[in-house]
C-alpha cells in the first residue's frame, strides 16, 4: 500500500477535526438544520398571512381542523424522538439489537405520522372540498404541511436505510454511527419544527374575520 | 460510536421521564385550546401556548438533540439561524400587521 493510501485509510479511521474541535460532518448538518429555520419560517409566515385574512372563496383550514386528531399525531411525532434518541443511546453502549428495535420503531412511528397527514388531507379534499387552488389560505396550509410531511417522508427513508444497513451487516459500525447521529438530529429538527407548526398553525388558529 | 459522545448524556430512563414531561406539556396545551374555547382567554390563550411550546422545543434541543452537551460552536451556528428566521419573519409579519390581529 502506498503512503497515499496509508494516509487516507488513517483519516478514514481517525476522522480529523476541524480547527472548531466538532467532528465537520456534524457541523455541517446542524448549519443545514439552522438554514432550515428560515426556509419553514417562509412557509409558517405565508400561512400566518394569509390564513385567516377575509373575502377568500371556499373553505378556510382553520374552520375544518380536527384538533383531537391532529393532537394524537403530534403526540405520535413527539414519541418517535424518544425511540431516535433510545437508538442513539442503544448505539453508544453497542446494544445493536436494540439500536436495530428503536430505529425501527422510529420509522414505524414517523409513517403512522404520515398516514396521519394523508387522512387529513383526503378528509379536507374529499369531505370539505378545500384543495389546493381553493383559495390562498388552503395553498399556504398544504404547502407548510405538506413541506413538512416531504422532510418526514424523507427522515422515514433515512432510518429504513440505517436499519436494513445494520440488519444486513449484523449492526452499525463506528463508520455509520455518525450517520445515525446526523440522521438522528433530522429527525429530531423535523419534531420541533411539528411543535411550532402544532401551535401555531392549529391550536392559535384564528376563523377569517 | 463517534468520538464526540460525551459521557454525561441522560440515560434511557432519564430519556423516557423527558417524554413523559413532553407529553404532559402537549396535554395542557391541548387543554388550553379548549378552555380558550369557552372562555376566550384573548392574549393570554396565545402566551401560554406559546411559552409552552417554547419549552418542548427548548427540551427536545436541549436533550434529544444533545445541545447542552456540545460544543458552544454548535449552540451558536443554530441559536444564530433560529435568531435570524425569527427576526426576520418577525418584522415582516409585524409589519404586516398579522402579529397584531392574532394578539388582539
Amino acid at each position: 500500500m502506498t503512503e497515499l493510501a496509508h494516509e487516507a485509510v488513517a483519516e478514514h479511521e481517525h476522522p480529523e477535526h476541524e480547527s472548531t474541535g466538532v467532528d465537520s460532518r456534524k457541523l455541517g448538518m446542524w448549519v443545514f438544520l439552522s438554514s432550515e429555520f428560515l426556509f419553514f419560517g417562509a412557509l409558517i409566515s405565508n400561512y400566518l398571512l394569509y390564513s385567516n385574512r377575509a373575502g377568500f372563496q371556499g373553505v378556510y383550514p382553520s374552520e375544518i381542523y380536527d384538533i383531537p386528531f391532529t393532537s394524537v399525531s403530534s403526540f405520535v411525532l413527539l414519541m418517535s424522538s424518544l425511540t431516535m434518541v433510545l437508538a442513539h443511546n442503544a448505539l453508544s453502549r453497542n446494544d445493536q439489537s436494540g439500536t436495530r428495535t428503536w430505529l425501527f420503531a422510529t420509522a414505524a412511528l414517523g409513517a403512522v405520522f404520515l398516514g396521519g397527514q394523508v387522512f387529513e388531507f383526503t378528509e379536507f379534499i374529499v369531505e370539505f372540498d378545500m384543495k389546493l387552488t381553493t383559495n390562498p389560505a388552503a395553498s399556504a396550509f398544504y404547502l407548510l404541511t405538506g413541506f413538512h410531511g416531504t422532510h418526514v417522508a424523507l427522515g422515514v427513508i433515512m432510518l429504513l436505510s440505517l436499519w436494513g444497513i445494520s440488519r444486513r451487516q449484523g449492526g452499525i459500525s463506528e463508520k455509520h454511527g455518525m450517520n445515525l447521529e446526523l440522521v438522528g438530529l433530522y429527525w429530531h429538527f423535523v419534531d420541533i419544527i411539528w411543535i411550532v407548526i402544532f401551535t401555531v398553525v392549529y391550536l392559535l388558529s384564528v376563523p377569517p374575520a | 460510536m463517534s468520538s464526540e459522545e460525551h459521557i454525561h448524556h441522560p440515560s434511557p430512563a432519564q430519556y423516557w421521564k423527558i417524554a413523559v414531561v413532553l407529553a404532559v406539556l402537549t396535554a395542557i396545551e391541548v387543554g388550553m385550546f379548549y378552555v380558550n374555547k369557552t372562555y376566550d382567554l384573548g392574549f393570554l390563550n396565545a402566551a401560554l401556548l406559546l411559552i409552552l411550546a417554547a419549552l418542548k422545543f427548548v427540551i427536545v434541543v436541549g436533550f434529544y438533540m444533545h445541545l447542552r452537551f456540545e460544543k458552544s460552536t454548535l449552540s451558536r451556528f443554530f441559536t444564530a439561524g433560529f435568531i435570524l428566521a425569527a427576526s426576520l419573519y418577525g418584522i415582516v409579519l409585524t409589519a404586516l400587521g398579522v402579529v397584531a390581529i392574532r394578539g388582539g
